[in-house]
Parts: structure tokens; sequence; C-alpha cells
């Protein structure tokens, strides 16, 4: 039986990683995936989508740029050439993650893992073949998670969810989305804005009803009135049935009717068929793995990383920042605590990027904070891209101007939110990040001049008026 | 300033519920005292205004001084002696009440007139002036130090520029020595501790020296726990939490009187292991009786019992003299949520069985409803602490001032005990009796506790009393 100091289950985004920086550490490490390298991030969630989304995104801003002085005549798009180019995109990162590894001398195991004993791990090959029995001084489950599919929904092609909708080759003409959380949204952002009929059914009060209701309400706006997508909320999606000429629908006394179903009403681990037991370890009621900030489950020489453990944020960076942490703490004998400041990026249009508290929570809280907010209408370089719409918001502890939190909803915002992430763990005062001369024309600007506006001192906003 | 209890000399006001020139109605709260046992209410036994207000907050008087005055608006309060803050006050604040005039107030010590008068004290504290020492400046619940303590060292003078400096490093600038003039702290000594203590390699987040400064953290003192030993504002606030809180009330009189008995009674301790399997049998088939005892009922009556074979157990000493007690007031610990009291049975030598589990259960339930009368929390003459159903093998307890013993019960326990030549499994309670070796030596004790244990495994005692 072949041993190693370090097992990972699953090659994701918390996988890899893991097994990479174990290997940097001078480890021998194996990883075992019963899929593909990458996990659900690279091929079917955070890269495939995005790939798409580029491609969506390029469309809607040619049909609009006779504002900006373009024209583009008669503007068309072939879904599956965007599908084959997603494909190579998926498939280049692919090679490049088993490339990484091998270059690291992990030695990859393709088969389904399972524990055999607290330390062994047993590995079944997908097809013909005898299973193989490998042994880890730490084992760590990085198995991720799956989309959700009730089972009252009927199983039929016209209901898909995420992955499957990912395998298309056409686009469906009309898309009814069930459960307007992230993926629900950016699914429906990316089909409206290639011309497709969306509704999107939610039966919380709101869409995305994590974020502040000021940045849930740009979003709406823009995805109601330039996108054109239906907005059902606070009501159930019920006598959902299929059939070959299409699906429908009832939420509250609305009749919906659509080509296709996209079910994403969240994620569950996959965590079945683990034998935890024989590792000491049990799930908890909705089956996630419970883990402390090291990433150390209830087994000292089992970590868990990712979707798969309690309180995940199911976001692929998050699980990357556990699986390098889990990898140290197996492989130093620490017991450093993974980060907990875990941005989100929501590739709607407009995207959203959050990072931090929202002044809901802090509301929630009972906390006093101060808040800065800067609307890209006032900036000079939205203005002169032709995207003036949605703004920064800033939140800071009244008493030490400590950022607590930040949020941006407009251009580019996934990719300013680093900046935000980057004061907020060090622990920059608003004043401080106001100080910092941020250059001129970019959209990096809405930041400084939010933190101006947290103390009144904005600018470039009308102050507000005296009480 | 009333009296409430019979060991109650002195007094604080811990809150006035009103403030001077407020109407008072007949029964409605005027002020919290503190005795030496907790903290009560005190009803106004009169009609009018608040004039004025003698004693305020925390200040400890004796029993009977006057804390204030009752009238009608407009009518001048008499210059009635002001109360002597019993301990050392800082330097007063207060001026003198009003010169005296007709018709006088009814003073608020008439509320407790029916109680016997303590002499006043000499009225060391009170200034030439005739200035009433008030506590204005000790934090709420502090006391004023102990007369043994070292005198504070004198007031650190610091030159403005330095305390700037001070105030923009977050640190505290006592252990500073000054080498200005008079021992002015000046900027470069502030500078030169600074390089001492390695000030420059502090690494600190900038929203953690915001919170420091606001909080007055040192930052010397706080450990980094960030990256490379960085101050985050974590760590400040951990350093926050950290400050010393000013203990209760409550805890702050069992500080006191433990440490004060702790300090002057010489203790010693001697344990026994009684067997009460019998007993509690027979208080299983009581029980199927109707009636109902608790273990500690028996050990209560064995102890009452034995205190009157052993009247020196029943006895208090100041070290020159021996005081007897008449009556066994029988002392009974309570553990309350954070604290403890200590109810007496008064009289316990004439209670029958029945009465005795009815008085304990009665004073036990409102002690942890916290609505013990003063009188039943003081002046207990020996007391029995149990702590049986907190699963303990044996501990030693400390006496009650005023007291010559008391009774540590441990937990009952099924051990192989050799009985009769036999190995048997017995269930054994261990008992350890504190002692004051003042006045009870060894052999004495020794025979006291053991006259509890044998009564204790008297069944047919038992019979006869219940």
């Amino acid at each position: 039986m072949d041993k190693f100091d370090v097992v990972v289950m699953g090659a994701g985004p918390g996988g890899y990683p893991a097994a990479i920086r174990a290997a940097q550490l001078g480890a021998s490490v194996a990883i075992v995936e019963r899929e593909k390298l990458g996990g659900t991030c690279l091929n079917w969630g955070c890269i495939p989508t995005k790939t798409l989304i580029a491609s969506s995104e390029l469309f809607h801003a040619a049909r609009r740029g006779e504002a900006l002085g373009i024209k583009a005549g008669k503007l068309e798009y072939d879904y599956a050439a965007m599908a084959k180019r997603k494909d190579e995109v998926v498939a280049t990162l692919n090679r490049g993650v088993e490339q990484l590894l091998k270059a690291n001398g992990v030695k990859i195991f393709e088969g389904t893992a399972s524990f055999d004993a607290p330390t062994r791990v047993n590995i079944a090959p997908a097809g013909e073949g005898r299973d193989t029995r490998i042994e880890g001084g730490t084992v760590i489950i990085a198995t991720g998670s799956a989309s959700a599919v009730p089972g009252f929904l009927p199983k039929h092609r016209r209901v898909v969810e995420s992955r499957a909708f990912l395998d298309l080759t056409a686009l469906p003409s009309s898309l009814l989305v069930l459960g307007g959380g992230v993926i629900g949204c950016e699914f429906a952002c990316m089909a409206a804005q290639l011309g497709a009929e969306v509704t999107v059914v939610e039966m919380l009060d709101d869409i995305l009803a994590m974020l502040d209701s000021d940045v849930r309400r740009e979003l709406r706006r823009h995805m109601e009135q330039d996108l054109g997508i239906r907005v059902l909320t606070g009501k159930p999606l019920e006598n959902i049935e299929a059939s070959a000429s299409g699906v429908s629908g009832k939420a509250g006394e609305t009749e919906l009717k659509a080509d296709m179903l996209l079910v994403s009403v969240g994620r569950r681990p996959v965590t079945d068929g683990l034998a935890l037991d024989r590792a000491g370890l049990s799930v908890n009621e909705r089956g996630f793995i419970a883990v402390d900030a090291a990433c150390r489950t209830r087994n000292a020489s089992v970590f868990a990383i990712g979707d798969v453990t309690a309180g995940s944020t199911l976001l692929a960076h998050a699980a990357t920042a556990q699986g390098v942490t889990a990898a140290e703490n197996a492989v130093l004998k620490t017991r450093k605590p993974a980060g907990s400041l875990v941005p989100s990026c929501i590739f709607t249009s407009p995207e959203i990027g959050a990072v931090g508290i929202t002044e809901q929570q802090a509301r929630d809280a009972g906390r006093k904070v101060s808040v800065g907010k800067f609307g890209f209408a006032g900036l000079g370089k939205a203005l002169a891209s032709g995207e003036p719409n949605g703004f920064v918001k800033l939140i800071a502890d009244s008493e030490t101007d400590q950022l607590l939190g930040a949020h941006a909803v407009g251009p580019h915002a996934t990719d300013l939110i680093g900046e935000a992430a980057l004061a907020i763990h060090g622990e920059f005062t608003a004043e401080e990040l106001g100080r910092v001369i941020h250059a001129h024309p970019t959209f990096a600007e809405s930041w400084m001049e939010a933190a101006h506006a947290l103390h009144g001192a904005c600018i470039h906003a009308a102050p507000k008026r005296r009480k | 300033m009333p009296k409430f209890g019979q060991m109650v000399e002195e007094s604080s006001i811990v809150k006035w519920h009103k403030k001077e020139g407020d109407s008072v109605r007949k029964g409605e709260i005027l002020f919290e005292i503190e005795t030496d046992k907790a903290v009560m209410e005190v009803e106004s036994f009169f009609e009018g205004t608040l004039l004025k207000i003698l004693v305020k907050e925390n200040v400890s008087v004796p029993v009977s001084s006057v804390v204030g005055y009752i009238g009608t608006p407009g009518e001048a309060i008499p210059a009635t002696p002001p109360p002597t803050a019993a301990a050392a006050p800082v330097p007063p604040q207060t001026p003198a009440p009003a010169q005296p005039a007709k018709p006088q107030p009814a003073p608020v010590q008439q509320a407790s007139a029916a109680l016997p008068a303590v002499a006043p004290r000499a009225p060391a504290s009170v200034r030439p002036d005739g200035l009433v020492p008030s506590d204005a400046k000790v934090t709420p619940g502090a006391r004023a130090p102990a007369p043994a303590l070292p005198a504070a060292p004198a007031r650190q003078i610091i030159s403005p520029r330095a305390k700037a400096l001070v105030k923009r490093s977050c640190i505290d600038p006592s252990p500073i020595a000054g080498s200005g003039p008079g021992g002015r702290v000046q900027e470069r000594d502030v500078r030169a501790y600074m390089e001492s203590r390695n000030y420059s390699a502090i690494r600190i987040s900038p929203a953690a020296k915001k919170l420091a400064a606001a909080r007055e953290v040192d930052i010397l003192r706080v450990r980094g726990t960030g990256a490379g030993g960085r101050i985050m504002i974590h760590d400040v606030e951990r350093a926050v939490a950290e400050r010393p809180r000013a203990l209760t009330k409550m805890r702050q009189v069992i500080a006191r009187r433990l440490t004060e008995s702790f300090t002057t009674t010489p203790h010693f301790y001697v344990t026994v292991a009684a067997d009460i399997t019998d007993l509690l049998v027979f208080r299983k088939d009581l029980k199927n009786r109707g009636e109902v005892y608790t273990v500690t009922d028996f050990v209560l009556e064995a102890v009452i019992m034995s205190l009157q074979e052993f009247p020196i157990l029943n006895s208090v000493c100041d070290g020159r003299t021996v005081r007897w007690h008449g009556s066994v007031d029988l002392g009974m610990a309570v553990s309350l949520e954070d604290g403890l009291v200590v109810p007496a049975i008064r009289n316990a030598q004439d209670l029958g069985m029945r009465e005795l589990h009815d008085t304990a259960a009665s004073l036990a339930a409102r002690a942890r409803e916290g609505k013990l009368t003063p009188d039943e929390m003081t002046g207990s003459t020996f007391t029995v602490s149990n702590m049986g159903m907190l699963d303990v093998d044996t501990f030693h307890a400390i006496i009650n001032p005023g007291e010559a013993g008391i009774l540590a019960v441990a937990t009952a326990r099924d051990r192989v005990v050799a009985r009769n030549g036999k190995m048997e499994i017995r269930s054994m309670m261990n008992m350890t009796l504190s002692v004051d070796h003042r006045i009870v030596d060894g052999s004495l004790a020794a025979d006291f506790v053991n006259a509890i244990r044998k009564k204790l495994e008297d069944v047919a005692l038992w019979t006869s009393l219940t």
C-alpha cells in the first residue's frame, strides 16, 4: 500500500491548492478526483459561466454601441460557438491544473475516494478495475458541493440545474429560473443579454436577500428595466410541469410558461459514499462536516475544507484559502486559522462585489456604524465609459472609523472589491483609505470618494443639506 | 441610616432613588443601602420633599446617622452634626448644610428611631470648616483603600508636549521617570522610554491604534496576534476586556468578610466520614409515609444538638475575650447566582424537626429569590455549608466572622468499608469541621465532630425525634 504524508479527497479549487501547498512544503501528496481536475469551479461553475457571460456582455454592449458612436449593423450570436469557446477555456485550465499538480510531484488518482480507516483511503475507479488503497498521514476532505434539486421537480430534459445548463449547445428562447440567488441571477442576466425571455421566481421577499436593500434595488432595477427580466418574489413556484412542448408553473396567481426551467435553489455538500464514520466523523443535520477555524475536524488527522464544511460560504476562493491553510497546518503541525474575510462577487449585469458586513448586519448586531456612498454617476471615468449606473458603499465603525464592510454594484464591481478587501483585512480606517491617492480617471477612485463621503468630505458630491 | 440587623454598625447608601427637590410619598423607595450582607431598599416613612441629601452614595456611615432631610420646600434645614464617613473619604466637595431655622423638618433618621441609636464616632475626618466628606471621586463600587496599603505615588508632572506624545503614541506614561525640574516628565523622557521599550518595533493596524487611543489602552502592553505580531483590533479589544472590573456589591462583602476571617482567625480542620446508610433508609421510610426530610435537615439537627453539648463551639472570640451565645442561631450557607448568603435559623434549639425543616426550606427558598430580611441574613452563631449536591469528596470552609466554627458537608458516596470484620458497601459522607484554634483545640474539635457523626449514624435517635 502506497503511503503519503497528505491525501486530498477532491481536486476542486480547495483540494488542488491544498495538494500543491503541501507539496511545496516538502510533503508527499496524493490527490483523488472522481471527475475532472479543477472541480465544479473550473468545469461547471465559475469559469464556464464567466466565459459565456463574457460573450453575452459583449453582445449586449455592442447592441447598445450606438450610444458610444459604434454602429455594428445587424448583430448575431452563435451560442454553439460560445459554448465551444467555453469548452476550450475549461480544457486549457484543466490541463494547467494537471501540469501544476504534476510539476509539484503530486500523485493523481482517478476514482472515488472513501475512508477505509481514519487515515486510510480507498479509491474506487470509475470503470473496470480493482480498488486501490492508500495511506495518508493526514487526509484533507475537499469534496465540495453539488446543485440541490428538490425531489418534487419533474425529471425532464427541460428541467436543468446549472451544470446541465452549461452543456447546452443552443440557448432556449425563454427561460424560467427557480431561485433568485447568485447562480439564478447570473444565468438570468446572461440569457437575457442574449435576448432570451427570462422570468426569475424567488420564494423570499427579494432576490439575493443577503445583500443590503440599496444594492439589491440597483441590480433589480437593471434586471427588470434594461434586460427585461421578469422578477417575481415572495411566492413559491408551484404546479411545475414539464412536457415536450415546454415547462409551466404558477407563482401566486401568475401562470408561467417557458422552454426551459433552470433550478438554482442552492447547493448541497457532497459527503455521501465517503464512509466518514470509518474516520470517526459525522455530518451535521444539514449534511456538512464541522471544522474549527484551523480546518480541523473532530479527528485530529483529518481536515475538511470548502463547500463541504459547516459555515461555508460556498465560494471557490474561500475553499482555496482554507485548502492552503489546512495543508500548512497538516504539514507544519500548526493551528493557524484560515482567513474569515471572504469577498463575494456576483457576475450579474451590473456586477456586484461585497466584502465584510452589510449595513443590515450592523443594524441587526446593534453596532454603530457610519456609511459612505458614492455613485458612479459622479465619476469621470464611469461617464467616459458610458457606464454611469451603480455605486460603491463603505461601512465603518463609528467609534474607531475601522472599515467593516464594502459593497459595490456597477461596472467592474467584482474587480473593484479587491482593494476594499485589502483595506478591511489590514484594518484600515475610512480616513486612511481616503488619504490613499487614487489614480485618475479610474473606477477605483470611487472608493476614495466614498471614504470621503463617510466623513461628509466628498469632493465630487454636493453636501447633504444642513439640518 | 436605618439599622438593619443586630450586628450592623455601619452601612452605606448605594443608590438614592430621589434627588434633592423631589417629592416623596410615604412608602416610596427613598434609597438602597448596603449592609454587610445585602443591598436593601428603604421606604420613606414621611411625606414631603427631599430637601437635602447629607450622605452621598457609597459613603459608609454609622447606623442612625442622619442621611438627609424631608420637609416642605423652603423650609430651612437644621444644623445637625453631619454624619461621618466610616471609611477614610477623599477630600470633601459638598457644601455644609444651611443654617438652622424653625420649624425643623423631619430627619430621615427618624425612620429608624425605634432602633437603638449608635453613638456617633469621633468626627475625625470632618474638616474644621464643617464640610461633609463625600466620596464623589471614588468610582462606584470602589472602597477607600485600607490604611495598611502604601500611599499612592505622588502625582506625575508631565509637560504638555510630553503629554501629547504619550497620547499620540497610545502609551501609559506612569512608568516614565521625569528628568525635568521637580521630576517633570519631558518629551525627551517619553522618547527615551519608548526607545527602551522598543516602541518602534510595534506594528499595529490603523483601526487598532484608533481604538487603543479611544479606550486609553497602553499598546506597549498589548500582545499582537496578527501577521508578524501585528496588533490587530481584537488584540486591543481583548486588552480592554481584560481590564479589572469592580466586583458586585455582594462579592465585595464576601471578599471583605472572608478575608477578615481567614487572615485573623487561625483555622484548623478535622474531617470525619459519617455512615449514613441507615439514615438514608430511614429517610426513605419517612418519605413513603409522607414525611419529607432532606439530609441537610438531619445534619442541621445533629449540629444543633451537638452545639448544646459543646457550648464553646457556639461562641465567638475576639482574641482577648470569648463570648458564649445563649441560643443556637444556626447559619446555613445558600449559594446564589453570583455569591452566597448565610441566613440564620433563630433559636434553632427550640425547633422540632418539622419546624426546622420548614424554616430551613423557607429560608433557602427566600434566599434564592433575594427576599430575606436583613435580620435573617445576619447574626448566625455557627454555620453549616452543605455541598452534598455538588459532587465533592471533601472541602474546607472558612469560618464566618463572629463564629467559632463551620461544618463543611460533602457528597455521600457508596464506598467499600470494613464493618464487623467484613467488607461492605456503605453510604459514606465526609464532614469537615473548621474551627477557631484560639478557643477550640484538637481533641475538642474531634469530640464535637464525632458527636455530630454519631448522631447521624444513630437511627434510634431520629426515630424518637421525627
